[in-house]
């Protein structure tokens, strides 16, 4: 260790001596480095706010619309109450809410409000009581639908965050919204629900409230919303064949984050366009190195010489420019990794990207600049090393 | 009789594959502990040739090299190198200096990778430099120094290591007489009883100093004569 610590301070002597020199073949690590770091940086941090988002939302979630099993919509498709419950005791299923979207339902503040309402129609969706939980939702204000609503069909309706903010609603206010020209009481206001906008301006009943106030036959969903933290994609396959089992009934599901979870891969042939550029870029600074370096050996031999002749090995020698290599390598990955990071930092800044970073990325190419270095390095070492300290010397 | 430091016996060095070049013929020199010798000869006569085979810079054609008894020549690369910077010390003409080195940073150098502590080489080095007056000029680059102050440097090089020998090429071949004159004080206060110092030169001034003379002509020893009353 003393030894490498020696070998370590002669390659720093070697390489201040000559800092200009140093600067320039530190160039060709330092520029490599720092290209492949900040183009693959720059790359994923332009999708971190997607991925930011995926995070957030999960990719968990499946959407299962009712259709007949012959794939068409026939009429009034639907998911029969008991094949939601085969769904939900599907073993990776945590979660199922099934909804119902009431068609043809004017929906106003107040009375007054109709002929500029009837032009916005707002959604109406009859809901199972785990629709927050399912959809991991909290409530800004008061309370989701319960049982009691359930079991006596009370007119109490919960409403989304935007059409709170449409109506004018007060948190906690006692008020009525006007459903299809009945009161209803606003229990609750649902916050905003990412992975389905369209709740953000709906209102939402009991199927209680479906089948006594509108007509509904049956309190069946059309509608699934399935959490499945674990095989999502293989639920999402299974679910169909679960909710058919050979009868009429069927569904289509999807994952709605499938599409931002495609958007968020990085360009693979972007990213690796720069590595190669990257790559050539260290490579032609290797062949800087060897080819200083090389140089370097010649102009160095008288030194050469008097080291052999002080007691240094071949091999010491040999090692004394490689560690110059090492050194040489391991400032270029340094500097180079910082530069790309600097530069990532700053384009993230300049464009309001959330940068991203990794950290094993900066040391995994930080390390390959230190072996580009010193395989450049093994040429003039060992020419360095077999240089006859007699001819370098000139004796006599 | 003083103990035997660096032995030569029948040895023989030549250069070149297809015509050959006889720089040493059957040489044999004995170089014993606490002499002051001095190798003479014109250009050409093999005196160069003797000093890198002495100094283990070389290996000779035929014969045998031997440091303390220890035959060199059939060393590997690594252990010869060790018994060179242990046993040796070189001056040169041109001095040899490390350019971006100070003049303690050369004298260091010579007791690299010896498993010395930092603190430790400093010590032996200004100690060194001391020795041959120079210890104010330590932090100085060989650039800002003398021709002889330089070599001066380039003795406590040669001598931080406490070698067995001193081997001098014409270290004054490069002063002017008064720093010429200097060297040759410095060189005759290392002689020792457990030291020997060579020094090859073409100077009869530099060969008077010594006590003990070896005249070399055409690759051979013509001449082996005792000056001074020490053996």
């Amino acid at each position: 260790m003393r030894r490498f610590g020696e070998l370590v301070g002669v390659a720093i002597a070697g390489l201040t001596a000559r800092k200009i020199r140093t600067f320039l073949i530190m160039l060709g690590p330092v520029l490599g480095v720092a290209a492949i770091v900040s183009a693959i940086g720059i790359n994923e941090s332009s999708k971190g706010d997607l991925k930011a988002k995926l995070r957030e939302l999960g990719t968990d979630l499946i959407v299962a619309n009712a259709q007949d099993a012959i794939g068409g919509f026939g009429s009034d498709p639907k998911i029969p109450a008991e094949a939601a419950d085969r769904v939900a005791r599907l073993p990776d299923v945590t979660s199922v809410t099934g909804t119902l979207q009431l068609s043809n339902i004017v929906t106003l503040p107040f009375e007054a409000a109709y002929d500029y309402y009837r032009a916005f129609p707002v959604p109406v969706i009859a809901t199972h009581l785990n629709l927050p939980e399912t959809m991991d939702v909290p409530m800004v204000s008061g309370r989701f639908l319960n049982e009691y609503d359930e079991a006596s069909a009370a007119r109490v309706a919960v409403i989304g965050k935007d059409l709170a903010e449409e109506y004018g609603y007060i948190a906690n206010e006692q008020r009525s919204i006007q459903v299809g020209g009945l009161d209803y009481g606003v229990v609750g206001v649902l916050d905003y629900v990412l992975l389905e906008p369209s709740m953000d301006s709906a209102v939402f009943l009991t199927f209680a409230n479906a089948v006594e106030d509108w007509d509904v036959d049956e309190p069946d969903p059309t509608r699934l919303y399935i959490r499945a933290p674990t095989n999502t994609r293989y639920v999402a396959q299974e679910v169909p064949t679960v909710v058919s089992l050979g009868g009429p009934d069927g569904a289509n599901t999807r994952v709605p984050t499938d599409l931002l979870d495609a958007q968020s891969q990085v360009d693979e042939n972007l990213n690796n366009l720069t590595m190669l550029m990257g790559g050539l870029a260290l490579i032609v600074g290797g062949v800087g190195i060897a080819n200083v370096m090389s140089i370097s050996v010649i102009q160095r031999s008288s030194e050469i010489g008097i080291r052999r002749a002080l007691g240094h090995s071949r091999g010491t020698i040999a090692m004394q420019f490689l560690v110059e290599a090492l050194v040489v390598g391991v400032l270029g990955g340094i500097l180079g990794a910082g530069a790309g990071a600097g530069v990532v930092w700053l384009v993230s800044e300049m464009r309001d990207y959330t940068m991203i970073l990794s950290v094993s990325g900066l040391f995994r190419w930080g390390l390959v600049s230190v072996a580009v270095a010193v395989v450049a390095g093994l040429y003039p070492s060992t020419k360095a090393a077999r240089l006859e300290p007699l001819e370098t010397l000139r004796l006599g | 009789m003083a103990e035997s430091l660096l032995t030569l016996e029948g040895v023989s060095r030549t250069y070149g594959q297809e015509v050959l070049v006889h720089a040493l013929r059957e040489v044999s020199l004995d170089i014993r502990a606490g002499e002051f010798l001095s190798i003479v000869g014109p250009s050409g006569s093999g005196k160069s040739t003797m000093l890198g085979l002495l100094g283990v810079l070389d290996l000779p054609t035929s014969g045998v090299i031997s440091i303390r008894g220890t035959d060199v020549t059939k060393l590997p690369d690594a252990e010869r190198s060790r018994l060179r910077g242990s046993a040796i010390g070189f001056v040169f003409q041109q001095f040899h200096l490390v350019p971006h080195l100070t003049g303690l940073g050369n004298v260091e150098t010579a007791l690299l990778y010896r498993g010395l502590s930092r603190r430790e080489r400093r010590e032996r080095s200004m100690a060194a430099l001391e020795q041959v007056g120079l210890d104010h000029r330590h932090d100085h680059r060989p650039i800002q120094m003398s021709g002889g102050e330089q070599q001066r440097v380039a003795i406590a090089r040669a001598i931080v290591t406490e070698p067995d020998v001193v081997l001098a090429d014409e270290p004054t071949g490069a002063l002017d007489t008064q720093n010429a004159a200097n060297v040759m004080e410095i060189f005759a206060g290392l002689c020792s009883p457990e030291r020997a110092i060579c020094v090859v030169t073409h100077d009869r001034e530099v060969a008077d100093a010594a006590d003990r003379r070896i005249s070399m002509r055409d690759g051979r020893i013509v001449a082996d004569d005792r000056l001074g009353g020490v053996t």
